[in-house]
C-alpha cells in the first residue's frame, strides 16, 4: 500500500517479469540500436513491458468462478486483491473444492465462510491474463490491450487486414515475370510441415504443431492468424519466434544456402532484367489468385481475399487514395494495434515456459529448412533447364518479404559482382508469401 | 494422444495442395500472358 491509500505492483512483481521486461529491453535495443525490424520490435517490446507491470490491468480479463456443485462455504483460502497461480484452491466447500482454471488475482470474493452456495452460484470474480477456452471457461476483456487482443486477433481482424496492407505493398511484377518461381515458394513451405512433425514428437498437440509449423511460412500475420484460431495460448511465443526470425534473416538463410550450394552454383549469372509485366496481366493475377484459391481452401479467405484486394488497390490504377492509405497511414495504425496486442500476450506466467524455449527452436529449424527446401528445388529444376537458374534465389522462397531477397541480392553479388539477383529473388520471396497463406488456410481447415 | 494419422494426411495432403495450387497458379499466369499478348497486343 502506498500511504496506506493505494497499492503499488511491488507486492505481484516477481522474477519471472523482471527477466521478460529485460528480453523486451533487448528486443527494443536491437530494434533501436542494430535497425532489426523497429517497426515491430519497439510496439512489442513495449507490451511486454506493460503486461508485466503487475496491477496494470492492461491485458485483464475478468473471469467468473462459480461453485461446482453446491455446498457450505468451510474456508476462504486467498484475499481480494492477492495473486495465485493456475489451479489454486480459492475456497473449499463441504463438497469440494473451488479451484481456479488459470493464474491471476481475485478482483472480489462474494461468498462468506459459512454461506451456503447452490451448484453454479459465482463465488469469485477474477482477473487473469491468461487466454481461456470461452466454451468452458468464458472470460470478457477488460483492460486496453486485452480487448484489442480480443476483438482484434482473436476476433481475426487485425492480420487479414495486416495483409490487405501488405497486398498494397507487394509488386508480383518479377513472379509474373518468371512464374517459375513460383514453385520456389511452394517448395519453401516443406518448413512448414516439417517443423510441424517435429514439434508433434516432442510433444504439441496438432493445432499448437500447425501453429509452429507455419512460423516457416515467415509472415507474421499468417503466423498470428493461425495461431489465433488454433492455439491461442501460445500465440505470444509464435509470433515472436516469427518476428525475430524475420529480421534475423541475414543470420539464419546464408549458412544454409552455402552448405547446400557449390562455389560455382552461386556465381551462376542471371541476366538483370525481367520481361516487362502488362498491367492487364497485374490486374489480373490478383482477381484469378483469390477466385482459384479460395475455391479450393475456402478457409484462406480472410488471409487471401484481403492480401489480393490490397494487391489490386495497388495495381488497378483508379484507387489510388486507398493504395496509399493501406500503403501509409492504415498500415501504421494495424501494425501498432496488432504489435502492441501481441507484445501483451506475453505475461511471464504464459510466456516462461519450457516449451517457449521449445517453439523459439522449432521456428528457426523451419525457417531454416524452407530456405533449404526452396534451394533445393532450384538446383533440381537447372537439370532440366537450358538457362540456369541461380539456386540462390530458392532460398529467398522463405517469404520474410524483401529482407530474404535482399539477402540474397548480396550473397549473389559477393560471387559474382556482376549479378543481380534482386528482382530474380523477389518472384519465390513473393511466391513463399502466397504459399504460406494457403498452408495457413489448410491447416485451419483441417484442424481448425 | 497423437492422430498420427490425421497428421500425416495434414502433412502431406497440405504440402501437396500448396504445391498444387501454386502450380495451377504458375499455368494461369502463363496463360494469362499468351492471352494479354494475343487480345492486347502485349499492351504495358
Amino acid at each position: 500500500m502506498l500511504f496506506g491509500l493505494m497499492e503499488t505492483g511491488f507486492p505481484l512483481f516477481y522474477w519471472g517479469n523482471a527477466l521478460m521486461i529485460v528480453i523486451a529491453l533487448i528486443l527494443i535495443y536491437l530494434a533501436i540500436a542494430k535497425d532489426m525490424e523497429p517497426l515491430l520490435l519497439v510496439p512489442i517490446g513495449f507490451g511486454m513491458i506493460l503486461v508485466n507491470l503487475p496491477l496494470g490491468g492492461m491485458m485483464d480479463y475478468e473471469m467468473r468462478l462459480k461453485a461446482p456443485q453446491a455446498g457450505t462455504v468451510m474456508e476462504i483460502s486467498t484475499q481480494e486483491g492477492k495473486g495465485f497461480d493456475k489451479g489454486s484452491v480459492i475456497c473449499k466447500l463441504d463438497s469440494g473444492e473451488v479451484v481456479a482454471p488459470v493464474f491471476g488475482r481475485v478482483g472480489e470474493l462474494i461468498v462468506e465462510k459459512g454461506q451456503h452456495v447452490e451448484k453454479g452460484q459465482v463465488v469469485a470474480s477474477i482477473f487473469t491474463m491468461e487466454q481461456t477456452d470461452q466454451a468452458v471457461y468464458p472470460s470478457r476483456p477488460v483492460g486496453l490491450l486485452s480487448r484489442i487482443f480480443q476483438y482484434g486477433v482473436m476476433w481475426q481482424i487485425l492480420p487479414p487486414l495486416m495483409f490487405l496492407c501488405l497486398g498494397a505493398l507487394t509488386d508480383f511484377g518479377p513472379m509474373l515475370a518468371n512464374p517459375k518461381t513460383l514453385l520456389l515458394g511452394a517448395a519453401a513451405q516443406f518448413g512448414v510441415y516439417l517443423a510441424f512433425f517435429m514439434a508433434l514428437f516432442v510433444g504439441f498437440t496438432l493445432p499448437e504443431a500447425a501453429s509452429i509449423g507455419i512460423i516457416g511460412g515467415a509472415e507474421g500475420p499468417t503466423t498470428i492468424y493461425v495461431s489465433s484460431v488454433l492455439a491461442p495460448h501460445i500465440i505470444g511465443a509464435t509470433a515472436v519466434a516469427c518476428y525475430s526470425y524475420m529480421a534475423l534473416v541475414p543470420i539464419i538463410i546464408p549458412p544454409v544456402i552455402r552448405l547446400l550450394t557449390t562455389k560455382k552454383e552461386r556465381g551462376i549469372f542471371m541476366k538483370p532484367s525481367l520481361r516487362k509485366v502488362s498491367k492487364v496481366e497485374k490486374i489480373v493475377f490478383p482477381l484469378i489468385t483469390a477466385i482459384i484459391v479460395i475455391l479450393i481452401v475456402p478457409t484462406s479467405a480472410a488471409l487471401m481475399g484481403c492480401f489480393m484486394v490490397g494487391n489490386l488497390f495497388k495495381e488497378c490504377g483508379v484507387t489510388e487514395r486507398l493504395r496509399k492509405t493501406a500503403q501509409t497511414t492504415f498500415v501504421d495504425l494495424i501494425t501498432i494495434f496488432l504489435t502492441l496486442a501481441i507484445g501483451a500476450s506475453m505475461p511471464a506466467q504464459n510466456f516462461l515456459q519450457p516449451k517457449t524455449l521449445l517453439i523459439l527452436v522449432l521456428g528457426v529449424i523451419s525457417f531454416a529448412s524452407a530456405a533449404g527446401a526452396g534451394v533445393l528445388l532450384a538446383k533440381f529444376m537447372n537439370l532440366f533447364l537450358k538457362v540456369k537458374i541461380n539456386p540462390m534465389i530458392g532460398g529467398a522462397g522463405v517469404s520474410a518479404v524483401p529482407m530474404s531477397a535482399r539477402v540474397v541480392q548480396v550473397m549473389g553479388q559477393k560471387e559474382n559482382p556482376k549479378n543481380i539477383l534482386l528482382m530474380h529473388a523477389m518472384g519465390p520471396n513473393v511466391a513463399g508469401a502466397i504459399g504460406a497463406a494457403i498452408a495457413g488456410g489448410v491447416f485451419i481447415g483441417i484442424l481448425g | 494422444m497423437i492422430d498420427w494419422d490425421l497428421s500425416i494426411k495434414t502433412a502431406v495432403g497440405g504440402f501437396g495442395l500448396v504445391f498444387g495450387i501454386l502450380i495451377l497458379l504458375m499455368i494461369t499466369v502463363e496463360l494469362t500472358r499468351v492471352i494479354t499478348e494475343k487480345f492486347f497486343g502485349g499492351k504495358k
